[in-house]
């Protein structure tokens, strides 16, 4: 891909939100014995440690790398042949070869021309209405 | 003895506040740092994932290639390996006509279109020597279809190395945006290359369809390059149908097909009622038909043209009806709601033809779109 192979996020990085991440879970256990030694509860280390985990996970979360899925969905075809004379009518899966309009035999209910009268794909809904 | 016991709970106290000052300096070095380096962290993070868009996007374009030259053996059966052709093409590059000087450009613009049409064609026949007019089509189709995955490929991945090169936010930030749009596009052409591949009708053939149950059943003549048209009684009218010739992949020349129609009767037309496929918006449903006034028909604006002006000569009133669907099923094979909707088209067309025209009259109905797995 282009000039030589694409380079991944420079170490530097990931070892500052590493960092980050160990420091803020040792802020957490230092405000933790405070609480248990003291009794008192370190608010400002609580509240920075907390804050500092939140975003070192998503930050390493973003940088993970993702499975690419590279395989294409397989869709569903269907041809939907009907006679010209009656309302006989019958679907199947779409085979090589299909158009619409061409003719597909004789109609064994009354003799007349079938014909292919459409061809579509099923779509699964995946969004459901919101109403708007 | 009291100074004794206090010691240790002294130095523990002390001991404590020294680690936590370190950790709040620590934490407060870790932000600085942050805040200088935020953007090129921000940056690294969009590159990450143009990078993981650019994967897909090479394994879309190599399956497009891939189809395409094995499609091109199975149905062609060609002499010779058409691997280095099929690479050449995919390269192919349309250069538009200019506009410094607007004045004849429509005609300039058609015959590099023309030419454009012709020398792929051309170079399909020579790969595929023993398909059918059909066949080399739909070929056609598929090889166009494999050419904008590669060019699309090629867009991002210039903007992303050129974003690596100059780590520059906003250069990388452009294609980040509208990746997701872009993505959706690629994925639409790669579910056309299988459509492309087995002739299945596509959405944009909606307008075609409509077109081809007209005329079902009537006698067709060609009007022009790659299109057909039939006189049809349809409410006491006489209506031309046009579409283009299926069940090829074409798009036809409906424009030029309209002309002639006009110009053999005079200008003696009460309405020209145009049928396509349109992009709906968020929210919409597919298959929905609309109705408006103007010359429907998409592409780089030569039949448009054609249309308009033959039909601003003779004063023709222009109605169009609109099935709309989204960018994947535009170019995918058609879905179930595009073929209800190509019913309810029928049944506006019928409806405009009553209320606007009267018995006698001479309409045009021309059906827009590729016509591919669809014939007449």
């Amino acid at each position: 891909m282009g000039e030589g192979k694409a380079r991944r996020i420079s170490i530097f990085f990931i070892t500052v939100i590493l960092v980050m991440l160990v420091m803020s879970l040792v802020a957490l256990m230092l405000a933790v014995e405070t609480y248990v030694t003291q009794g008192n509860i370190d608010v400002m280390n609580t509240i920075l440690s907390v804050s500092t985990i939140a975003l070192s996970i998503y930050l390493l979360f973003q940088m993970r790398k993702r499975t690419l899925s590279l395989d294409f969905e397989a869709l569903k075809v269907l041809t939907v042949i009907q006679c010209t004379k009656c309302n006989y009518r019958n679907v199947k899966d779409f085979e090589k070869g299909d158009y619409i309009l061409k003719e597909v035999g004789s109609c064994p209910k009354c003799d007349g021309t079938l014909l292919i009268y459409s061809i579509f794909r099923e779509v699964k809904e995946k969004e459901k209405s919101t109403g708007i | 003895m009291f100074t004794e016991n206090l010691a240790p709970n002294i130095q523990q106290p002390l001991t404590q506040d020294v680690m936590s000052w370190i950790f709040q300096l620590i934490w407060i070095l870790a932000f600085i740092i942050i805040w200088i380096y935020g953007q090129r962290i921000q940056t690294a993070l969009m590159l990450r994932e143009i990078e993981g868009s650019l994967f897909k996007l090479k394994a879309m374009r190599d399956k497009g290639r891939q189809i395409a030259i094995s499609t091109i053996k199975e149905i062609g059966k060609p002499t010779e390996d058409p691997t280095a052709r099929v690479d050449r093409l995919l390269e192919h590059v349309d250069i538009g006509p200019v506009s410094l000087d607007p004045t004849g450009i429509i005609r300039r613009l058609e015959h590099i279109i023309n030419v454009r049409d012709f020398r792929l064609k051309d170079e399909i026949r020579h790969m595929a020597p023993q398909a059918d007019e059909t066949q080399i089509n739909n070929l056609t189709n598929l090889v166009e279809a494999a050419l904008a995955l590669n060019q699309i490929y090629k867009i991002v991945r210039h903007y992303y190395l050129m974003g690596k090169k100059t780590l520059s936010f906003y250069i990388i930030l452009q294609i980040q945006m509208i990746l997701p749009l872009i993505m959706r596009e690629s994925e639409a052409f790669a579910r056309a290359l299988k459509a492309f591949t087995l002739g299945q009708p596509i959405g944009d053939g909606a307008g075609a369809l409509v077109a081809a149950r007209l005329m079902h059943g009537k006698e067709k003549r060609l009007i022009a390059q790659d299109t057909v048209v039939s006189e049809v009684d349809i409410e006491g009218r006489k209506a031309y149908v046009i579409k283009a010739k299926g069940p090829g992949g074409n798009v036809g020349k409906p424009g030029e097909a309209i002309k002639q129609i006009l110009e053999e009767n005079e200008g003696k037309v009460a309405l020209i009622i145009i049928i396509d496929a349109a992009q709906k918006l968020e929210g919409e449903k597919p298959g929905e038909v609309v109705e408006g006034v103007g010359v429907a028909i998409g592409g780089p604006g030569v039949d448009k043209y054609k249309v308009e002006e033959v039909a601003a000569k003779y004063g023709v009133p222009l109605s169009a009806v609109l099935i709309k669907e989204g960018i994947e099923d535009v170019i995918s094979t058609m879905r179930k709601e595009i073929v209800d909707g190509v019913e309810e088209s029928i049944k506006r067309i019928k409806r405009l033809i009553r209320e606007n025209t009267k018995e006698g009259d001479t309409v045009i109905i021309a059906g827009i779109g590729n016509t591919i797995g669809i014939a007449q």
